[in-house]
Parts: structure tokens; sequence; C-alpha cells
């Protein structure tokens, strides 16, 4: 089966102010329709930098990229707009809501881009399914500021899931949330795997990372696979691997999340 | 095209989601573009009004556009044939025009020269006699006053310019019926000449009691006219109109007594379809011997010469307009440039989920443009109702000003400055937003 994402030897280089910096020195990476992946790192390892890639938001500057075994590496820019709107959702740390938006408008938002036109009344069914889908349909009429942190994670999400994506990207959705909340947003985005979209969520936190069913590691600008989790989170005889390296997001100290903590940053 | 329409709808819902999120800003922006567009609407407005002011007075005097200009000598048989040739036709017309004063006898007009009623401009021209034209013998001519005229009183007499014309004038010179009624040239021609005075004249009939008795230079009785009613025809000097056929009984055109000017000479005005009328004129005026050298004749174009004159104007003033624009167009440059600023993550954030540079490129215009037709809208409004409260006023100063409506041409121009200075205004914020990479959305 040809896989969704495949990366083969990605480079990036920083071509910063003084000496250009190697970020990614060759990632390599697969994706299947359905699956869920973690991608742990150290903070500065280039995971944001990935995901910037995978989403078509940068072109890397060696390797291979295809999708659905179609080599998109040097894709326009106009292209990747209409891949990145028919293909792919975002999830970030911060919700990037517009607060002089309904939470409904927010979401249409990903609608009314400019890729096709739909009937106003398609949009509100489409919107509504989508806030649906994470459970906040009821608060379509609210603005963000009277939203929580979680409901706002949640639009958030509802945006990315409108347009029926089939790859979802999120860059630590939880971590300018508590660790219920968190809960509650991972399992949000987990269920859309259950409806065969593919999910990579790169994360600091070790649980959140074992609710997946791929970890990878972010070391050295290269990916190295961590561990299979079986699904739901249990053991790991699943992948017939051995038990302590499926738990392997547990290496990650916890200490070792950014010092910046993004918690107080959003 | 669906694509585009598309594409412009969602620019066009996102521009007013953003308009309305930034109220404040937009009135300001909308503050700083209002003179500028106003000046515009003001200028085209005023432009228009003055040319149709212009183009009323120079059709009036000249005649609508198309119509052929013909000035035949005084001689003889250049009248004769003129005359014969337009017998009965009523798609060109002949006049002649001649001084004469109505009044008492013996005395000299209040108005001597056929001057305004509050000018005086002395004894030009021919004034029942002031001035008289004396030849040497070898036939070098002069003008000499007459002393002994000039004893004679001022009386109860008004100096005036009579036109004599074989058919209707009005259809090549619109002028406007003010009181009674314009002449008919169905009837029998009466022995005693009808008159239609122009406004100036009529001034004279009411502040002078003059009796209808009229003098014409040359003839020997004197008829009693008709005042049949009263016209604008767009002359400030006293003028008086008749049928040509009344007139010919007490004036010999083309046989004038006048050593010095000739025989009164004609004028014609053939309408722009009347081929073979100018035809059989030509070919009369060819048999009498009148060829094309001795004949002066052009079409009359009033529009061309007014808009000449205008274009300048228009130059100058929208020149000026436009800058008060530019000054607006900078106001909202401003303003836009520092929404984009505040509004990078959105940017960002709208590219990640596909919205390409273009359409964020379109949202940004959208908004400037927007905001420029509601400041169209508000100027349009004010003009209008500035035109509306002056219009009164506007139409003692002109007639041609009375009863017209606020040109929607002016409101076409506001509405294109307001777009225009929008587009200006938009077009570096524009390409800023177009500009900001999605990684912004990682990094915030
Ligand atoms: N626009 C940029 N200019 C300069 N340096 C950059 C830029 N973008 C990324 N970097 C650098 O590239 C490296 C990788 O950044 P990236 O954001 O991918 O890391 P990350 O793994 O997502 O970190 P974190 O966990 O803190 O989010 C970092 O060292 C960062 O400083
Ligand atoms: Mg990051």
């Amino acid at each position: 089966m040809t896989p969704l994402v495949q990366l083969i030897g990605l480079t990036k280089t920083l071509r910063g102010q003084e000496q250009p910096r190697p970020i990614l020195t060759g990632v390599d990476f697969t994706l299947h329709s359905g699956e869920s992946v973690a991608i742990l790192g150290r903070s500065g390892s280039g995971k944001s930098t990935l995901l910037s890639l995978i989403g078509l938001f940068d072109r890397p500057d060696g390797g291979q990229y295809l999708l659905d075994g179609q080599d998109i590496t040097r894709i326009s820019d106009g292209k990747a707009a209409a891949l990145r709107s028919a293909q792919f959702g975002f999830v970030f740390q911060r919700f990037f809501l517009l607060k002089h938006l309904t939470a409904a408008q927010n979401v249409a938002m990903a609608l009314v881009n400019g890729q096709g036109w739909l009937p106003r009344r398609q949009r509100r069914e489409k919107v509504l399914a989508a806030l649906d889908q994470v459970g906040i349909a009821h608060l379509a009429k609210h603005r963000p500021a009277r939203l929580s942190g979680g409901e706002q994670q949640r639009v958030a999400i509802a945006r990315a899931l409108v347009r029926e994506p089939r790859i979802i990207l999120a860059d630590e959705p939880t971590g300018a949330l508590d660790t219920e909340t968190g809960n509650l947003v991972v399992d949000a985005l987990r269920a859309t795997t259950e409806r065969g979209c593919a999910l990579v969520l790169v994360t600091h936190d070790a649980d959140h990372a074992a609710r997946m069913g791929r970890v990878m590691r972010l070391r050295d600008g290269v990916l190295h696979p961590e561990g299979v989790n079986a699904p739901f989170g249990g053991a790991a005889e699943w992948a017939g691997l051995p038990s302590d390296q499926a738990g392997g997001s547990s290496h990650e100290p916890r200490h070792a999340r950014p010092a910046e903590s993004e918690g107080v940053r959003a | 095209m669906i694509r585009l329409s598309g594409r412009l709808r969602s620019a066009v819902i996102i521009g007013l989601q953003g308009i309305r999120a930034r109220k404040t800003r937009t009135l300001l922006s909308m503050i700083s573009l209002f003179l500028g567009v106003l000046s515009v609407t003001v200028v085209q407005a005023a432009s228009q009004m003055a040319q149709r002011a212009a183009l009323a007075d120079v059709e009036l005097i000249e005649g609508i556009d198309g119509t052929l200009y013909m000035s035949v000598e005084g001689t003889p048989e250049a009248t004769n044939a003129t005359l014969r040739s337009l017998e009965g036709r009523s798609d060109a017309t002949a006049i002649t025009q001649f001084p004469a004063i109505i009044g008492e006898p013996n005395v000299r007009p209040v108005n001597e020269g056929g001057s305004p009623f509050d000018e005086q401009w002395g004894g030009w021209g021919w004034s029942g006699g002031s001035v008289r034209i004396e030849c040497d013998p070898t036939g070098y001519c002069y003008e000499v006053i007459d002393e002994q005229y000039l004893q004679t009183p001022i009386g109860a007499a008004i100096e005036l310019r009579v036109v004599g014309m074989s058919a209707d004038i009005r259809q090549f010179r619109p002028f406007r019926l003010v009181a009674g009624q314009w002449l008919d040239f169905s009837t029998d021609p009466s022995y005693s000449p009808g008159l239609v005075l122009n406004r100036e004249a009529a001034k004279g009939f009411e502040m002078y009691r003059v009796p209808a008795e009229m003098r014409i230079m040359g003839a020997s009785d004197n008829p009693t006219p008709r005042i049949l009613g009263v016209v604008e025809d767009g002359q400030r000097i006293p003028m008086a109109y008749g049928r040509l056929d009344e007139l010919l009984n007490w004036v010999n055109v083309g046989a004038g007594p006048d050593p010095y000017y000739g025989g009164i000479g004609l004028e014609v005005l053939v309408a722009p379809d009347a081929t073979e009328t100018l035809q059989v004129l030509r070919a009369n005026l060819a048999a009498a011997g009148i060829g094309e050298d001795r004949l002066y004749v052009r079409i009359i174009d009033s529009r061309r010469q007014v808009e000449q004159v205008m274009l300048i104007l228009r130059v100058v003033f929208f020149g000026m307009a436009g800058l008060v624009l530019l000054i607006g167009v900078a106001g909202i440059l401003n303003v836009t440039l520092a929404t984009v600023g505040e509004r990078v993550e959105e940017f960002a954030l709208r590219r990640a989920v596909g919205t390409p540079r273009m359409l964020l490129a379109g949202i940004v215009l959208a908004e400037t443009m927007i905001t420029g037709l509601f400041t169209a809208a508000a100027a349009i409004g004010f003009a209008a109702l500035v035109f509306k409260v002056a219009g009164p006023i506007l139409a003692e100063v002109h007639y041609s000003l009375a009863a017209g409506s606020f040109p929607w041409e002016a409101a076409l121009a506001g509405i294109i400055a307001g777009l225009f200075a929008g587009l200006l205004g938009g077009l570096i914020p524009a390409v800023r937003a177009a500009r900001i990479p999605i990684a912004s959305v990682m990094r915030a």
C-alpha cells in the first residue's frame, strides 16, 4: 500500500545571519492513513521545522517528499496552498482564534479560504458537524473570549477537521493546557484517526505520546523510532517490541520540557 | 471563472468581517479619505454643470451641433437666390439681422447702440443717425458723428436688433419660451410684423413705456409691430425675432441703403440631414454667379469648442482634487499598514489553512476598497445634500442650472475616487500581508 506521507533523507538548513545551521540532516519518515505518530525531542531539535516541511509551510533543502506516492518536494506555492487546504489540518500550541469571530466563524475560516466556494448553508452544516465532532456544537455562537482554553483548542481542532483532511499535524497542542484538558484534546485528536485520518503529534508529554500508535524522537536532525504502542496506549506486545522500549517516552525526563514553559506563554 | 468569483466572495466576506472588527480604524480611514473623495465628486459635478451652462449658451447663440452655417453676401443676386431656394422649406432658415428702434419718433433711444439697459455702450453702429458714413471721391469711407443728431433729446425709444427668419430658428437654436408665444410660420404674413422679444428687450419694454412704432434703417414707413412673446436666447443685448416675410415689407434685404456696410446680408442655417435643400441652395447660388469662394460655410460644433475650454479647467481642478485625495490615501495607507502589522498571526494562520497569497492581498484590498466605497457613499450623500440646498441659488446664477438633478457622473466619479484611493492605499499593505511567512504561527 502506498504510504500517505513518505519522507526520504529530508534535510533543512537554516541560512540565518552568520553560519548556515543544519536543523534536519536526513529525516526518513513514513505515515499511513489511520496512523498516529508522536514526535518527541528537545526544545530546538527541529520538531516544528519538520512539521512545517510536512505541512508544506516550507520546502526542504534536500531529500524527497512523497505524498500519496507523488513527489511534491519542489511543489509550487499555489499548489502547496491547495494541498494544505484539502489534505492537511493544523493544530498549534496557541489556538489562533480570531477574537472578533464566533467559534463557528473561526471554524468556517478554513472553508472561506479561496479554495473552492461553498454556499452558506453547506458551510454551516460542515462547521456544525466539525464542532460536534469535538463535542462543542453548543458553543458555536460564542466568541473566544467566552471559551475556556480547552474549548478554544477544540474550536481550533474543529477548524482543522472541517475540510475532512487526511493528515492532522499538531504542534504541542496541549502545551498551553492543564493535564486534564490536555487529555481531552488528545482524545479529540486521536478520535480522528479512527475515521482514517493520519495524525502527527509533536509533544513533550510522555503520557500523550504513549497514546499514539508510534513514537519517534528527533535527535541531531534525524528521526529515530522510539517504539510502538499497542492500540489505546496499552502494552507493547502488539508490535512485538520489548515493553520497556514501548513506553519509550518515559526516557524523556519530565524536566527536559523547555524551561520557558509554554503554559505561561500562551 | 468560478474559482475567481469564489475568491472574490471570500475576500469580500473576510474584508467585511475585518471592517466590522475594527470600526474605529475604518472610521479613521474614512475621515482621512472623505475630503479627497468629496473634492473629486464636487469637481466633477461643478465641471459638468459649468459645461451644461456653457453649452446651453453656445447652442443658443451658435446652434446645435451638426448645423451647417452659411453666410451669404448682401448683394441682390445672392439674397434673391437664397430666399428663392429656401421658400417653403422648413429644414433650413435664412436669417437677417438689422437694427431697429421701437418707440417715439424723433428721439434718441435710451440704450443708444442697442446696448443692454444697465450698460451704456454709446452710439456705436447704427443708432438712428448719430453716426453717418461719408465717402470721399477716392472711395475711402469714414464715420462722421452727426452733431445735429446729438442735439436730439433722448426719449421713450428702445434700440434693438431684429432678426428675421424664413423658417423657425428654434430647431437650430433652442430658445426657451419665457412668456407669451413663439412665432407661427404657418399663417399668411401680416402687415403688422409679429415680434418675439428676448429677455433683455422685454426688460426694456418693462422699464420704459414705449409706443409700438418701429423705425428701421432705410425704411420709409414705420410699421407697428405686435409683441407676441418673450424667449431666452442667451444674448445680453436686446433682440427681437420676427418672420422674414413680414419684415421684408419694410426692410430691403440685399439692397440695403448703407454704402459702408453694403446691403443687409443673410445667414443660413441648414439642418444636418437637409441635403436636398442644401443642394438646391448651392445650385441656385452657383447659377446666380455666387461660387463657393464667395460663401462662408462651416459646420457648428459647439460641444467640442466648449469641451476644449472645459478640459483645461477640468485638468486643473481634478489635479487639485487628486492631491487632496492623495493625502487621504496616505491616511488609509498608514492605518492599514498598522492593521496588517497587528494581524501577522491571522494572515499566517490563513495561509496555513490553505488561503493563497493572492487572496490575502485581496482581503486587505477588499477592506480598503470597501472603506473607500463607504467614504464615497458618505461624500456623495453630502455633495447631493449641498446640491439640493444650493439648487435654488444655482438657478439664479444661470437658467440652465435650474431644475437639474445631481449629475450621476459626479456620483460615479466619487465611487471611482473612493475605490481608487482604497486600491492605492491598500496596495502596499496587501503586498506585505501576502508576504507573511506561515511559519509565524509556529513561533508565535
Ligand atoms: N526563523 C528562524 N530564525 C532563526 N532560527 C530559527 C528559525 N526557525 C527555527 N530556528 C531555529 O531552528 C531550530 C529548530 O527550531 P524548531 O522550532 O523546529 O524547534 P522545536 O523542536 O520545535 O523546539 P520547541 O520544542 O521549543 O518548539 C531552533 O534552534 C531554532 O532556534
Ligand atoms: Mg516547536
